[in-house]
């Protein structure tokens, strides 16, 4: 028998020290890939087994000046399917498609693509979402989501804007004050098996979301619904293309209210108008929805007209150019360089001082002052009131002032732009620049944005706006309020006259370019009270059909918005005594009317403002609230008891 | 210098239980791993009858039958088994040529690897496993008969025939089992031979050709030495994640799970890439979850354990009785460290992809039953040897 050999035995021993050395060589492979490379391979199998599933942060609420709630948020679902967990792919079509209301070969795509997570639809309704869940398809999830909501539906549309389906802010408000308002979205990673199952006991890593800040605007809803019904009363009266109105305080700049008629449905934003965008392509569709959405207060410019006399009225009291007492001609037209230019009044205004010039609007008046100023002056003033500069305000868009370069202003031109012709401003702008003119001389920034509130309300930034005072004298402000307070009470501007309150303002009517096609831009700018502006209307009426005058259509509305907002922000009327008279506001007796017939008491009742208030079918009054004898406002009502008489 | 105390003393025979032991404890540990890896997938996949036990109660069957098998086989002298060399040869030979070429073939996973009645579709086992101990006995058994004139030509020739005859036929459908069997059938011959330049010789060669196949892969394909699929595994090992779908995924899905393993691992059970992510992962990439689940301590741990079972290998055939019981082990020994350290080589992508299993832990049933065999055969050896006390 064969012994083993020692030879073979140091053969058996290399081999299996070979072998050690090839197994120590492993490890040292086995140590650079768990150790050396252990942080690529481990971030390279965490992406492979987590998921990530987003948790929307809340967007901030936005609140109007009183913390009325105007833009916030409502639950929805997002519908999504995970290919690898179906079980049954008709089924989940069939549901989807029903519930959902699409058509399944869209869903069908989406159902059949190898994806980890495929969304179906977003914003679907709570209630809709809720039903889907119930039927415990196995690969559909629904999530929740927030979705923007608008409790007042159209409500300042243009300015507060809305999100899109990101929840990010599209136009207005909800753009500017993106980075405040938009929350931070949380996040869970969950790990997931190679099907994409989550694993039920892993741990969960979550991140909270943050929810985005509240804004507080100085907006205030009520305000700002009078003024929406106002611009659509008169807007529908006189069949006007648009109405903007623009509320601002002037004595700080604080918009109170922004009227851009017609406005549009901020829950329904992509839908446009009845009767608009059938069979258009989808661009066209795109610049009908950005016309939709127009602010037309900022995105606008517009030739201002005889408004912008106030500024020309300004310039030349401050300079000393003009002085109040100043006598001027007027024979109906004023020869400037070779250029004959008309006064609106043909005829002519004849003899009047400066004052009476802007009383009755006299273009000569203003174009005279315009030429003793000079291009230097003119152009320097409008400097210093804000006028070549945008406002700032604090929404998206804003367009810039139209004038002529200083260099080519010649007398013509000067003169046009003396009486608002031949360059174009924004509304917003027009008002911006009266405003600081009349609140004694302070250059302001027009805004809503008030204050910014952390979600649980503890910290607040208080937002803060450019200011520059002394832009031009308290005296010259204090002059031009009492002028235009003129022009209300006995010029041009009768019709925004109202008692108990001293209102200042200026009409203008401004002819649409190309000139002598018939279309107007009608506009009155009023502020009250005179010696203490507290508010500032700015209204513009593109369009008007039949008559256009702004003192006649324009003036009426700012002062019907005037004598309901002005007692709302705590401006109590004071009747002079020539108003009581004229306009008989005061207290008065109610006179007996026991015992008398409905017709007799209404004959009774037709000598007094008294208003009758009729409870019962007939007989006689059997009693009367008040009593007979009793003083009441002279415009009030009276109540009157009918049925058998009781003698 | 023993010579009266010889008297006294009594003759003892050896049984070498720190092998056994070793073999126990990596029968069990194997058990474990296939449950940790197997146990997410299996529950899924059958659900409606074993569920999540399903691959290990598989494993645990066969390894009882197998240990079984091995203390029967262990218990009896190692020269009785001489008597099946041949037979054994030959039956391994014939299953593997009903296997390649009748319906006694069965194909799984697109290998015709499995021995099976035919038009049943059952597979019952698979005959490389079978031929692997069959060439180890038929090979010790020829060797140490043909020791004297083993450098002579004829006899390398009669004994390459030997060995090319089985490795041929296992290579055709299985690779790695071929490279495996034929490594066994070298190193046994290595041992027996008195030469040692001509094996540094032909490893000089080998290395060459890879380095060749490295450096010149496209002209070799042209050349029709190389297939398109070979070289593209080439490619696949260097750089697997620019295949990340479709040859590149089993190794990098693995480089993830023994990455992510770290010094001391996520714990056992913990694996994430098990779920679904490692394809088969209780089969040849295992090895990946334990470096996954143990760490680097855990997976230094079992190679050190590999190693121990070699260096018993070593001893048992250094002391076996006589030659044909020293190659039996040292085939055996080949066969366990040429199987782990390709495994290992392959699941952290040092070489390229190949399926092999690793010994003891791998999920397989003929696998199991044929390697416990093979440890009854060198367990009897070290029953044979003896020693005075």
């Amino acid at each position: 028998m064969n012994r083993t050999k020692t030879y073979q035995r140091k053969k058996i021993l290399l081999f299996c020290l070979i072998t050690a050395l090839l197994l120590a060589a492993l490890t040292v492979r086995a140590w650079y890939l768990m150790v050396d490379q252990s942080e690529y391979y481990i971030e390279q199998a965490d992406q492979l087994h987590q998921r990530e599933r987003f948790i929307k942060g809340a967007r901030g609420n936005i609140y109007d000046a009183a913390g009325v709630l105007i833009a916030g948020n409502r639950t929805v679902c997002t519908v999504s399917v995970i290919h690898n967990q179906i079980t049954d792919e008709e089924e989940v079509i069939q549901v989807l498609s029903r519930e959902l209301e699409m058509e399944e070969e869209e869903i069908r795509e989406k159902v059949e693509k190898y994806s980890s997570r495929e969304i179906i639809k977003t914003n679907v309704d709570k209630e809709v979402g809720d039903k889907i869940r119930l039927y415990r398809l196995d690969g559909v999830k629904v999530d929740e989501d927030y979705k923007r909501y608008y409790p007042y539906g159209s409500l300042a549309s243009k300015v507060l804007g809305f999100t899109g389906s990101d929840n990010q802010g599209i136009i207005g408000l909800e753009v500017k004050y993106e980075e405040y308002l938009k929350g931070t979205d949380g996040m869970i990673l969950t790990l997931t098996d190679a099907r994409g199952v989550e694993i039920e006991q892993a741990a969960e890593e979550r991140i909270e979301p943050v929810a985005g800040n509240d804004l507080h605007i100085s907006l205030d809803v009520n305000i700002q619904k009078y003024a929406e019904q106002a611009a659509y009363k008169v807007m529908e009266e006189k069949g006007a293309k648009s109405v903007s109105v623009i509320i601002m305080n002037p004595q700080n700049g604080e918009l109170y209210a922004m009227v851009n008629a017609p406005e549009f449905d901020l829950n329904d934003p992509f839908t446009l108008p009845e009767g608009t965008g059938e069979g258009v392509s989808a661009e066209e569709r795109q610049d009908l929805l950005n016309q939709m959405w127009r602010n037309g207060c900022i995105n606008d410019t517009y030739e201002p007209g005889s408004t912008f006399k106030i500024i020309t009225m300004t310039a030349g009291l401050e300079t000393g150019a003009v002085s109040v007492s100043d006598q001027f001609y007027c024979p109906g037209y004023i020869v400037v360089g070779d250029r004959r230019i008309r006064c609106h009044k043909t005829s002519g205004h004849g003899a009047e001082n400066f004052v009476q010039g802007a009383m009755n609007s006299c273009n000569p008046v203003f174009i005279e002052t315009g030429l003793r100023l000079g291009v230097d002056r003119t152009y320097e003033y409008f400097g210093r009131l804000g006028l070549l500069n945008k406002t700032g305000v604090d929404l998206p868009g804003e367009a810039g002032t139209i004038m002529h370069d200083k260099e080519k202003m010649g007398e013509v031109e000067l003169a046009t732009v003396s009486f608002g012709q031949s360059f174009q401003i924004t509304p917003l702008r027009l008002l911006t620049t009266v405003s600081s003119i009349i609140n004694g001389g302070t250059q302001i920034t027009p805004h809503f944005g008030v204050s910014v509130h952390s979600p649980d309300g503890g910290q607040v930034t208080v937002l803060e706006y450019e200011e520059e005072a002394g832009v031009i004298s308290e005296e010259t402000s204090r002059q031009v309020r009492e002028i235009l307070e003129q022009v209300v009470s006995e010029g041009t501007g009768k019709k925004a006259y109202l008692p108990g309150y001293r209102v200042g303002g200026k009409t203008a009517t401004s002819e649409k370019l190309p000139r002598r096609n018939g279309k107007y831009i009608s506009s009155f700018l009023g502020f009250a009270p005179a010696d203490d502006p507290q508010v500032a209307v700015l209204i513009t009426i593109d369009e008007p059909e039949g008559i256009y005058y702004g003192g006649t259509v324009a003036a009426p509305v700012v002062a019907s918005i005037l004598e309901n907002i002005l007692p709302y922000l705590g401006v109590e009327p004071s009747y002079t005594e020539e108003e009581l008279e004229t306009y008989q506001i005061g207290d008065a007796q109610v006179p007996d009317l026991m015992g008398m017939t409905k017709e007799e008491a209404a004959a009774a009742l037709k000598d007094t403002e008294f208003q009758a208030q009729y409870l019962g079918e007939d007989g006689v009054v059997t009693d009367q609230f008040p009593l007979a004898g009793e003083t009441i406002g002279k415009t009030g009502t009276v109540i009157l008891y009918l049925g058998e008489s009781s003698d | 210098m023993a010579g009266k105390k010889k008297k006294r003393e009594k003759v003892r025979r050896y049984y070498d239980y720190s092998l056994l032991v070793t073999i126990v404890f990596l029968c069990c540990f194997g058990l474990i791993m296939i449950y940790s890896s197997s146990s997410y997938m299996a529950a899924l996949e059958y659900a409606k009858s074993d569920g999540a036990a399903h691959y290990m109660i598989r494993q645990a069957q066969a390894l009882a039958l197998g240990f079984v098998g091995m203390l029967i086989i262990s218990k009896i002298d190692y020269h009785f088994y001489k008597h099946f060399a041949v037979l054994g040869y030959v039956v391994s030979v014939v299953v593997m040529i009903l296997v390649n070429y009748t319906p006694f073939g069965i194909e799984r996973n697109g290998s015709r690897r499995w021995f099976g009645i035919p038009g049943t579709n059952k597979s019952l086992f698979q005959p490389a496993e079978l031929v692997k101990v069959a060439l180890i006995l038929a090979l010790a058994c020829a060797i140490s008969y043909l020791v004297k004139w083993i450098d002579k030509l004829r006899v390398v020739i009669l004994l390459l025939v030997i060995a090319a005859i089985p490795t041929y036929l296992v290579i055709t459908n299985n690779l790695s089992s071929g490279i495996i069997i034929f490594g066994i059938a070298c190193v046994m011959y290595f041992v027996a031979s008195r030469k040692k330049l001509r094996f540094a010789v032909i490893l000089a060669v080998v290395a060459a050709f890879v380095f060749v196949v490295l450096e010149f892969g496209d002209q070799l394909v042209s050349l029709g030495i190389l297939k398109d699929y070979q070289l593209e595994r080439i490619y696949v090992w260097q750089d697997p994640g620019a295949y990340p779908l479709d040859g590149g995924y089993q190794v990098l899905q693995g480089l993830y799970a023994i990455g992510s393993g770290g010094l001391f691992g996520k714990g056992l059970g913990n694996s994430l890439q098990k779920l679904g992510f490692v394809p088969e992962a209780q089969n040849d990439m295992i090895f990946s979850i334990i470096c996954e689940e143990l760490g680097l301590f855990g997976a230094g741990c079992l190679i050190m354990l590999f190693l121990f079972m070699i260096w018993r290998f070593m001893v048992i055939a250094q002391n076996a009785p006589d030659l044909f019981g020293g190659l039996l082990v040292v085939g055996i020994m080949a066969h366990i460290a040429i199987q782990v350290i390709l495994n290992i080589a392959v699941v952290t992508n040092t070489i390229p992809n190949t399926g092999i299993t690793l010994p003891f832990i791998s999920y397989g049933g003929s696998s199991i039953v044929f390697l416990m065999a093979e440890m009854g055969l060198a367990l009897s050896v070290s029953n044979q040897i003896t020693y005075e006390k």
